[in-house]
């Protein structure tokens, strides 16, 4: 389990204790019957470090992202296959057979 | 197909193979799987592994695989004796095996025994009369005995059943071009980007065959098709600038002795643009020749 792993875990369980924070939250406005306007500030903050460490680790941990534009290199097609299934042997190539030894 | 890195990959390879450096199975896998035809180096390499014992044992179940690709590559140098011995050895392994008796008629084809190949073919298709290989390997048998107007035939036919193949489609595009038939191979072309619109060498090709056609509503199709080529290579295909400077001064050319209002409204900036990315490549690439692009360009725009 590589760092990406270990800290997009933090990152997820930092966002389901904030959650868990706010429904906390909720139950003690309802007790007082106040307005819910807002998580309070200390469960804005863990979302944004729970967020910031999520964003990071699901950039990190999957890998190398592939190119999606048509004509980077990757992606470029060079030639197309040679269509071996019409291949015909009656080419001049067979007048120079190569010199080969086989054992088997 | 074939991208641009698989392209620098196999060069690569094949230049530590040819060298000496080891990466031989890594090579031979990646011919298989690009699909490409480098039939003696495959030949020469596929032999030294199969030679030593040592090596095949360690390739395990992989072997029979490298015996066909062998068998192949022998048979397109025209080393019979090669390529019977590893049909031999897979005969022995794979005693009743479709795919054994595919070859050995591919065999009796590269020997040049047509009627034996075709009846081989026969009693493989009574087995499975839907086997793409084998009909494929009909037309091409019509091809090699010079017989063009007979593999179009049978391409066709083949074409009725199982539409959606490019390789095939692409095959009757270059017998017609061959032929010199361009209307049907403009059509075959269209077909190949209908199926694939996002393959930049398609509409190259299309672009060129309705340039060979001529006349000036296919010289303005031709342009829109190198320019879409453009557009999906991204400019880096030279073939695309120059035909689109060839096709501005071909349409200039007809669109001489026509009036004013038939005149081509489609942008003239094109051409210029076309010619400084021509000349920004060649100052890049080929300095040498730029003088002799230069010239090219003012007598076409002259023209």
């Amino acid at each position: 389990m590589n760092l990406g792993f270990v800290i997009g875990v933090i990152g997820v369980l930092i966002l389901s204790h904030a959650g868990y924070s706010t429904i906390q939250y909720r139950g003690l406005l309802k007790i007082t019957e106040e307005e819910f306007t807002g998580p309070p500030l200390n469960v804005v903050l863990e979302l944004i470090v729970g967020l910031a460490l999520s964003m990071w680790a699901a950039l990190t941990f999957p890998g190398k992202f592939l190119s999606i534009h048509p004509d980077s290199d990757e992606n470029r097609a060079v030639s197309l296959p040679d269509n071996s299934d019409f291949m015909i042997f009656n080419h001049r190539g067979r007048l120079f057979p190569p010199e080969i030894t086989m054992k088997f | 197909m074939v991208t641009k890195t698989e392209e620098t990959e196999l060069n690569q390879l094949e230049n530590q193979v040819e060298n000496g450096g080891g990466g031989v199975w890594e090579y031979l896998c990646l011919v298989r799987k690009l699909k490409v035809r480098r039939s003696e180096l495959v030949l020469k390499h596929g032999l030294s592994i199969l030679n030593d014992p040592g090596k095949r044992s360690a390739l395990g179940p992989d072997e029979w695989t490298l015996y066909e690709q062998v068998a192949i590559a022998a048979m397109d140098c025209q080393s019979l004796a090669v390529a019977q011995n590893c049909i031999k050895v897979l005969q022995k392994k794979f005693p009743e095996s479709k795919r054994v008796g595919k070859l050995e008629a591919l065999l009796l084809e590269a020997k040049g025994m047509w009627e034996e190949a075709e009846k081989a073919y026969s009693i493989l298709l009574e087995d499975n009369p839907l086997d793409q290989v084998i009909h494929k390997r009909k037309v091409a048998m019509a091809k090699a005995q010079g017989k063009p107007s007979l593999a179009i035939e049978h391409l066709n036919k083949y074409l009725e059943v199982f539409m959606a193949d490019h390789d095939a489609w692409r095959e009757l595009a270059e017998i017609y071009v061959s032929l010199q038939m361009y209307k049907q191979a403009a059509f075959c072309y269209e077909e190949l980007i209908l199926s694939q619109p996002t393959l930049p060498l398609y509409h190259l090709a299309y672009a060129e065959v309705l340039y060979t056609i001529g006349g000036h509503e296919n010289l303005i199709a031709a342009r829109k098709y190198y320019a879409s080529t453009i557009d999906l290579t991204g400019g880096k295909s030279t073939r695309a600038l120059f035909g689109i400077c060839l096709c501005g001064s071909a349409i200039a050319q007809l669109s001489k002795g026509r009036n004013k209002e038939d005149k081509d409204m489609a942008a003239p900036e094109l051409q210029s643009l076309a010619a400084t990315a021509l000349e920004k490549e060649y100052k890049q690439k080929a300095p040498a020749k730029l003088n002799l692009l230069s010239s090219a360009l003012r007598s076409l725009k002259l023209s």
